[in-house]
């Protein structure tokens, strides 16, 4: 009985290592999608403050510094947000198969993207007002690069 | 002695003016922007998106004044009936040119809409906080936020139930035996011999509220300088 438990357990893991989707369970999975959203839309929400400042005739440099340093946090813990196995199968998200399917585009992607959040990190610690506009709008062209191609409404 | 002809059966003169150019220019541009900003917001070019809403504006601003200052079937106090004017159309007591008193609630609630939609769009934010309509600098993210949301549930709503009202209005006279898109497209139409022939606006004219409509579409653009933020 136990003996032919494990080898259903061990036909399944195998099969599952078949489509490469294996190792995540679910439960692991389906945390790192809570991860990604909460970080993806902190991210977000910070991009909204940062916008207003920066679009203002006097923008609040503090609150620009610290937006910064918060994107540049989270754009390094995006390295971790996107395992294989959770894609639109495992769960609701904004993250297209295509991911998965071009790792090595996306990867490079991801990269560019975090780059230039710490870009953009060391200019608004600078305070130089000039230059934290100019690579906050670069760091805005790699979140639509990706979003372009990779991302999908996930409202309603 | 004018002999009585029941509705329907009105003799018809030969085809005249019914429709001004900056109308048809107008209503055709409207109709091609609203389907190319669904499209283009569906597709990733919320930037497009974002100008088709601009374009829009202008055309809106442009076709207010020319309510006011254009071609007497493009007036406001031209074809806007109160309700006693919309039941003796119903009756077939109508014998004008342009708008019905019917289809003139229907333009003012396609104008109405359109500016709600648009003055929503112009202060909305996306849900990533990548794209930014121009006066949403003037409200707070929440606000923003919310302007999205509901920007989106207009369109589905009223926008989209008012342009299918449209279009089931052009099939059903259509059925009847009257083209409403010709018209629309040639500008002219076989109207009642009892109709007030059209009194067409100045060129000149059109062309300083084009200006007038560019530039507070500009400012728009801008931000709306001068404006508390």
């Amino acid at each position: 009985m136990r003996i032919r438990f494990v080898a259903a357990i061990a036909v399944v893991s195998l099969s599952a290592a078949g489509v490469a989707v294996a190792a995540l369970p679910k439960n692991k999975a389906l945390a790192i999608m809570h991860a990604r959203h909460e970080g993806m839309e902190k991210i977000g929400d910070t991009n909204k403050l940062i916008h207003r400042e920066l679009a203002s005739s006097s923008p609040f440099a503090p609150a620009v510094k610290s937006g910064a340093a918060t994107i540049a946090a989270l754009a390094k813990q995006s390295s971790g947000w996107f395992p294989a196995g959770t894609g639109p199968e495992m769960g609701k998200t904004g993250a297209k198969a295509e991911i998965w399917q071009n790792q090595k585009d996306f990867a490079a992607r991801l990269a560019v993207f975090q780059r230039a959040a710490v870009t953009f990190n060391a200019a608004a610690a600078s305070g130089d007002m000039t230059a934290t506009k100019a690579r906050y709008a670069d760091l805005i062209g790699t979140c639509n690069s990706c979003h372009d191609k990779y991302r999908m409404d996930m409202h309603h | 002695m004018p002999r009585q002809i029941p509705h329907g059966y009105a003799p018809l003169s030969r085809r005249q003016r019914v429709w001004d150019l900056p109308v048809r220019v107008v209503h055709w541009l409207l109709a091609g922007l609203i389907v190319f900003s669904w499209w283009s917001v569906h597709n990733h070019h919320t930037d497009w998106h974002i100008w088709s809403g601009i374009a829009i504006l202008t055309l809106l601003i442009f076709r207010l004044l020319w309510g006011f200052f254009g071609s007497s079937t493009a007036r406001w106090t031209g074809f806007i009936r109160g309700p006693r004017g919309v039941v003796d159309y119903l009756r077939g007591r109508w014998y004008g040119i342009g708008h019905t008193p019917l289809g003139a609630l229907s333009v003012v609630a396609m104008f109405l809409a359109l500016a709600v939609q648009v003055g929503l769009g112009l202060i909305a934010e996306d849900e990533d906080g990548l794209f930014f309509g121009p006066l949403s600098i003037l409200v707070s993210t929440d606000t923003s936020d919310w302007a999205r949301d509901l920007h989106e549930t207009w369109f589905e709503t009223a926008i989209l139930g008012l342009v299918g009202l449209h279009l089931a209005a052009i099939i059903f006279y259509r059925v009847r035996g009257k083209s409403l898109t010709r018209p629309m497209i040639t500008g002219d139409a076989a109207l009642d011999s009892r109709a007030q022939p059209m009194r067409p606006g100045k060129w000149w004219v059109a062309l300083i509220c084009l200006a007038v409509a560019l530039g507070i579409a500009r400012w728009v653009v801008a931000g709306a300088p001068g404006l508390p933020h």
